[in-house]
């Protein structure tokens, strides 16, 4: 279902009068046909339809005039059957997902196997083929059924789907309910529990995507803990003090603190909680927990925390999932470096949000992801799902690591809206403020190490994004402007994208376009400046 | 109140800026000669903007002049109308009821009528737009002589006090391209405008360029001047066209 709600037709404009209903209930409609009119001041506007489906309900009747972001209509945009039928989810996951109350119901498919996935620790076997299969399956998974085998604790690598391509059905899952498969698993009993928590704990550390270098600070550590047998074999360094606890204890901790309080481990062996990404990597885990007394003196055991967890699950799982492939363009920023000095201290004091530059290439982004639709895709199976609206994840980096929320809507916004959208989003994940589903949705993510002084870097890609977009300092660089040399505002802007969905040639125009809209593009009236300063 | 900073104006492109020295956007001027029927440039208007959404032709601006004519917006009420509509085309002017913004209005001969055909992008600010046209007529005016032209605080267009002289109303197809446009009175038989009350507007009455200059000021003086002020505020570099496109 998807909400059709009155548009923003501009800065001062706070309402409008629907003049014309072009579809009535019950009619199909399109994506981007018209779909009513609304008149404000001069100005008739016709308002093309975010998604295609059926017009399911008109709240707003010809005639009245209703402020902006009031609802205006419901867009069945499934197949009418999605909700007694339980077919797989096709609509957008950010509207479905609020219409779900469990916060596992929202997690959108990338994020699914890791409920199955948690059951891996109570069997050796299991956790090896379960997920592979289960975690497939889960990834075309509507919420509805997610729901249901939560509350009826059924473990769905078990259920045999009947679905469109094996999915799993409502009808599948009463169907193994009634036949007594529900809670009596016996591996499946404690899974499906583990799995809830793992779900709900989404809120604050599901930092997905994530750009190389802001991971930085923490990532190390994973491959060091992994890599402690071979050091151990060659204890040049003889074990002393530095260690918080006695010399071989380490290897108890953090098997209760990874493992959680919530689900006790019935086996000691498997201490992470392996997720099919993640299994490889961490094969090496046994190990670590027989052999951590031989630490140097000067090496330290850390405990990986829930979020690096999260991260790193994310990180593997993007890098094993996508053909991920980079570009690079170099910007002349000169136009928006000297704008915003010139606006940004009567902007802050208007906004009240200080004006970076994040604002100014969400919205060069925004428009070149609209004209190149494939770039702000999902593959979902072997189809693509194509957007007309941009929620952009924006990478936020914590002490301890980093959280991508989503601003939705982003195409709809100006450079100030962009400025308190994100500044909202970046000061409420910082102070991990977060609901659950902010962090879900995103249809393209953009990362700024940048502040950090680096230049260039590598993003991984934020699942199930094709790209992702990273810009790093704004330096002044010695260029060549026709035939002289000259010194201007420079900045690369890099992207990681899947070679999946797009080629090199979309991706170079797509950063073509963006650079061109950061170079000619007059934002001054939207910092307060006139147009043209 | 100008195109206030903040509001969000239909995006100029800066050529100053681009590093390759490359000029504005490019875009179409079309100006047939003579009388253009109204419905003809109505069906013209309509397929131009089609193809602007396409991304088939560049901004364009046509600037015309109609036979006698009225047309009624979506805001029109029967009271705007003096004249049945019989009356009008005994007259000699056709009635249209129109897709456009605002109420009740006339062209006729002597009211160079502008349609800009442009693709506001991804969020357009209707308003500014707007408040944008009503500025390129206001200077285009001071080009030609005629000062002290200003806003209403409550209608848009281009008053001289209390009396307008250019009207505006306009449709954004698909949220992006814009249709219809202004129309300025240049030397035009303001007795036409005794059949209906313009714009819905019944204190306010209407003038012309010529009448406020005391001298006569044609739309083949007018047409230029509006065509550079739209291309300076709309950052276009704006080409005179073949005018085969609506045919005189």
């Amino acid at each position: 279902m998807a909400t059709v709600t009155m548009p923003q037709l501009g800065e001062t404009v706070v309402e409008g009068t629907i003049t014309k209903w072009l579809k009535q209930e019950g009619d199909t409609v399109a994506q981007d046909e018209p779909l009513f009119e609304i008149s404000t001041d001069k100005v008739d506007t016709e308002v093309p339809s975010p998604v295609a489906g059926t017009l399911v309900r008109i709240a707003v009747q010809e005639g009245q005039t209703v402020s902006v972001g009031t609802e205006l209509a419901t867009i069945d945009a499934g197949d009418g059957a999605a909700e007694s039928a339980a077919q797989p989810e096709v609509a957008a996951p950010a509207t479905s997902s609020s219409e779900q109350a469990p916060p596992a119901g929202a997690t959108p498919p990338a994020q699914a196997p890791a409920a199955p996935a948690a059951s891996a620790p109570a069997t050796a076997a299991p956790a090896a083929s379960a997920p592979a299969d289960g975690g497939e399956r889960s990834a075309i998974l509507s919420p509805l059924v997610r729901r249901l085998a939560e509350e009826h604790d059924v473990d769905l690598s078990k259920v045999t789907g009947t679905g469109t391509g094996g999915r799993i059905t409502k009808a599948d899952v009463m169907a193994f309910v009634e036949s007594g498969g529900g809670a009596q698993t016996p591996a499946a009993g404690p899974s499906a529990p583990a799995g809830a928590p793992a779900a709900s704990e989404a809120q604050s550390p599901p930092a997905v995507g994530a750009p190389a270098a802001s991971a930085s600070p923490a990532a190390p550590a994973a491959p060091p803990a992994a890599a402690t047998p071979p050091a151990a074999q060659t204890p040049e360094r003889p074990p002393t003090a530095h260690l918080p606890e006695a010399g071989g204890a380490p290897a108890a901790p953090p098997t209760p603190t990874l493992a959680g309080a919530q689900a006790p481990a019935p086996q000691t062996p498997a201490p992470q909680t392996a997720t099919p990404q993640t299994a490889a990597p961490q094969t090496a885990a046994p190990q670590t927990g027989s052999q951590p007394a031989t630490l140097a003196e000067d090496e330290e055991l850390v405990p990986l925390t829930r979020m690096r967890q999260v991260i790193a699950q994310h990180m593997v799982g993007s890098v094993q999932t996508s053909a991920r492939a980079w570009t690079l363009v170099e910007v002349n920023m000169e136009n928006v470096v000297r704008l915003r000095e010139m606006a940004k201290d009567s902007f802050g004091e208007r906004e009240g949000v200080p004006l970076t530059y994040m604002p100014f290439i969400a919205s060069a982004v925004d428009d070149a992801l609209l004209a190149f639709p494939y770039v702000n895709a999902e593959l979902r199976g072997d189809q693509l799902v194509l957007r007309k609206h941009v929620n952009l994840g924006i990478a936020v980096a914590l002490e301890d690591g980093l959280i991508v929320p989503v601003v939705v809507g982003t195409d709809s916004m100006n450079i100030a809206g962009l400025a308190r959208a994100i500044n909202d989003v970046a000061t409420r994940a910082r102070n991990r403020q977060l609901k659950p589903d902010e962090v879900h949705g995103s249809t393209f993510t953009i990362t700024n190490p940048g502040p950090f002084g680096s230049i260039m870097s590598v993003p991984i890609i934020n699942q199930p994004n094709a790209a992702i977009l990273a810009f790093d300092t704004i330096e002044k660089r010695p260029v060549v402007v026709g035939d002289a040399i000259a010194i201007r505002h420079m900045v690369y802007l890099s992207m990681s994208w899947d070679h999946r969905i797009i080629d090199g040639s979309t991706a170079a125009q797509f950063l073509a376009r963006v650079k061109e809209n950061l170079e000619t593009w007059d934002f001054a009236p939207e910092v307060g400046l006139p147009a043209g300063s | 109140m100008g195109l206030r900073a903040g509001g969000r104006p239909p995006r100029g492109k800066l050529n100053a800026v681009r590093p390759d020295g490359s000029p504005a956007a490019a875009a179409a001027l079309i100006r047939p000669q003579g009388l253009v029927p109204y419905a003809q440039a109505n069906e013209e208007m309509h397929a131009l903007a089609a193809r602007r959404l396409a991304g088939e032709i560049p901004d364009t601006l046509i600037l015309l002049e109609h036979p006698p004519v009225y047309t009624a917006g979506r805001r029109w009420k029967p009271e705007h109308l003096r004249w049945a509509r019989d009356q009008m085309e005994a007259a000699g002017a056709e009635l249209h009821l129109v897709d456009r913004g605002g109420s009740v209005t006339f062209h006729g001969p002597g009211q160079l009528v502008g349609y800009p055909i442009l693709d506001l992008g991804i969020r357009p600010d209707v308003l500014a737009y707007v408040r944008a046209l009503e500025g390129v007529v206001i200077r285009a005016c001071e080009d030609a002589g005629v000062g002290g032209l200003g806003r209403n605080p409550v209608n848009s267009g281009v008053w001289a006090g209390d009396r307008k002289v250019c009207a505006i109303g306009v449709r954004v197809m698909r949220m992006r391209v814009t249709l219809h446009g202004f129309a300025l009175n240049c030397t035009t038989d303001l007795s036409w405008y005794d059949a209906i009350v313009p714009c819905g507007l019944t204190d306010e009455g209407v003038t012309s360029l010529s009448q406020l200059a005391g001298r006569e000021i044609t739309t083949g003086e007018m047409a230029p001047l509006v065509a550079a002020r739209f291309a300076e505020q709309f950052g276009l570099d704006l080409r005179p066209e073949v005018p085969a496109t609506v045919p005189a």
